[in-house]
């Protein structure tokens, strides 16, 4: 990660500053170039892919390997989904500290995109307990759509219970 | 290893402490010394030797504690220190087509390669044995419960002289039997 260079400065004062950050900067970074990058061996690391394997909605219910792989894909979705929920919500941090105190209109958009994205993020993982479970996350699943079948779509109120469905 | 406690000596000994014979109050510790002994006492202009407990035992401490801690860190920090200026952590890089990296290849530092690559066990083989061991498990379980269910069947109807059969192999017979053999073999008598 080299940084981008600086602009040279006219200004005397700042170009004081530049040289008193370099009475640390140049020996270090001489150290670094001539010493040890060249004597670092290329080698690269890679970021794992994993096989989609059936879901939960897929297994038969006598079949525990089968869900056990549903569990562990269930975990890893869940980080990786966790890890983007993480980063629109940094994006949208950061706007609101850049562009305060105009933020409610400049970055509507973005708080916008991260309120959708936290509740689709809430209405598969949220609300489970602390020991996670794909079935109970499959039940979840179940139970909304019932709810959504009776009443209409979720925020939208609960009907009256005695009016047929 | 008496490094430590011998810098810090020379620092305390010139230290006006009252371990270093420096002057005590002599109302408080000793009211019945008369002025012209104690006169007549600090006349030598010699050293004096200094009455004081021995720090033998906390001085060794100290040598002690700081030798095995530092019989860790140096290596450790020569060896760490290598690792990450000549070797470094690995860059980032798209897997290309048509083949499937080592597990090692997955983590960035090279430390973390080598235990990787070395000591622990990978995602894949601790996950493929977990299966292994649910299906064995779960084969077991459902063996079990359709012998139960017999059973079951069985004791309802009363149809089956299969209730009395007892399931037994040779097999447990026939070792005792070897062995009793070859004991024969080496005492003389059963």
């Amino acid at each position: 990660m080299e940084d981008p260079p600086r602009a040279p400065a006219h200004n005397p004062f700042f170009r004081f500053v530049h040289a008193v950050q370099n009475t640390i900067d140049r020996p270090v970074t001489w150290f670094r170039e001539s010493v040890v990058t060249p004597n670092r061996p290329d080698h690269v690391y890679y970021h794992q892919k994993f096989r989609r394997v059936p879901t939960i909605d897929q297994c038969y219910t006598d079949d525990p390997v089968c869900r056990f792989e549903a569990q562990q894909q269930f975990n890893r979705d869940k980080l990786v989904d966790g890890e983007i929920v993480q980063l629109v919500r940094q994006r949208l941090k950061e706007c609101i500290a850049y562009e305060i105190p105009d933020q409610d209109r400049k970055c509507a958009k973005l708080k916008e995109e991260f309120d959708k994205v936290s509740e689709s993020f809430c209405m598969k993982y949220a609300d489970l307990g602390p020991y996670n479970n794909v079935k109970d996350a499959y039940m979840k699943q179940k139970h909304r759509m019932l709810w959504e079948r009776r009443h209409g779509k979720v925020g939208t109120g609960m009907k009256n219970e005695d009016e047929p469905l | 290893m008496a490094a430590f406690s011998t810098l810090l000596k020379s620092f305390v000994r010139n230290a006006n402490l009252v371990k270093n014979g420096a002057a005590v109050s002599n109302n408080l510790l000793r009211p019945n010394t008369s002025t012209a002994l104690e006169a007549v006492r600090k006349m030598s202009g010699h050293e004096m030797m200094h009455i004081k407990p021995s720090r033998w035992s906390w001085n060794r401490f100290k040598d002690l504690l700081n030798f095995y801690v530092m019989l860790g860190v140096i290596p450790a920090t020569v060896v760490i220190t290598y690792i990450n200026l000549f070797i470094g952590p690995a860059k980032l890089a798209e897997i290309p087509e048509g083949y499937v990296p080592e597990v090692h290849e997955y983590y960035a530092h090279p430390i973390t390669r080598w235990m990787t690559k070395h000591v622990k066990k990978s995602y894949q083989q601790e996950y493929e044995v977990m299966c292994q061991h649910i299906y064995e498990t779960d084969y077991a379980r459902k063996l079990r419960l359709a012998e139960k269910r017999v059973h079951q069947k069985m004791q309802e109807k009363q149809d089956s002289q299969a209730y009395y059969y007892e399931p037994v192999t040779g097999r447990n017979e026939r070792h005792i039997k070897s062995m009793l053999e070859r004991s024969v073999e080496n005492v003389g008598t059963r």
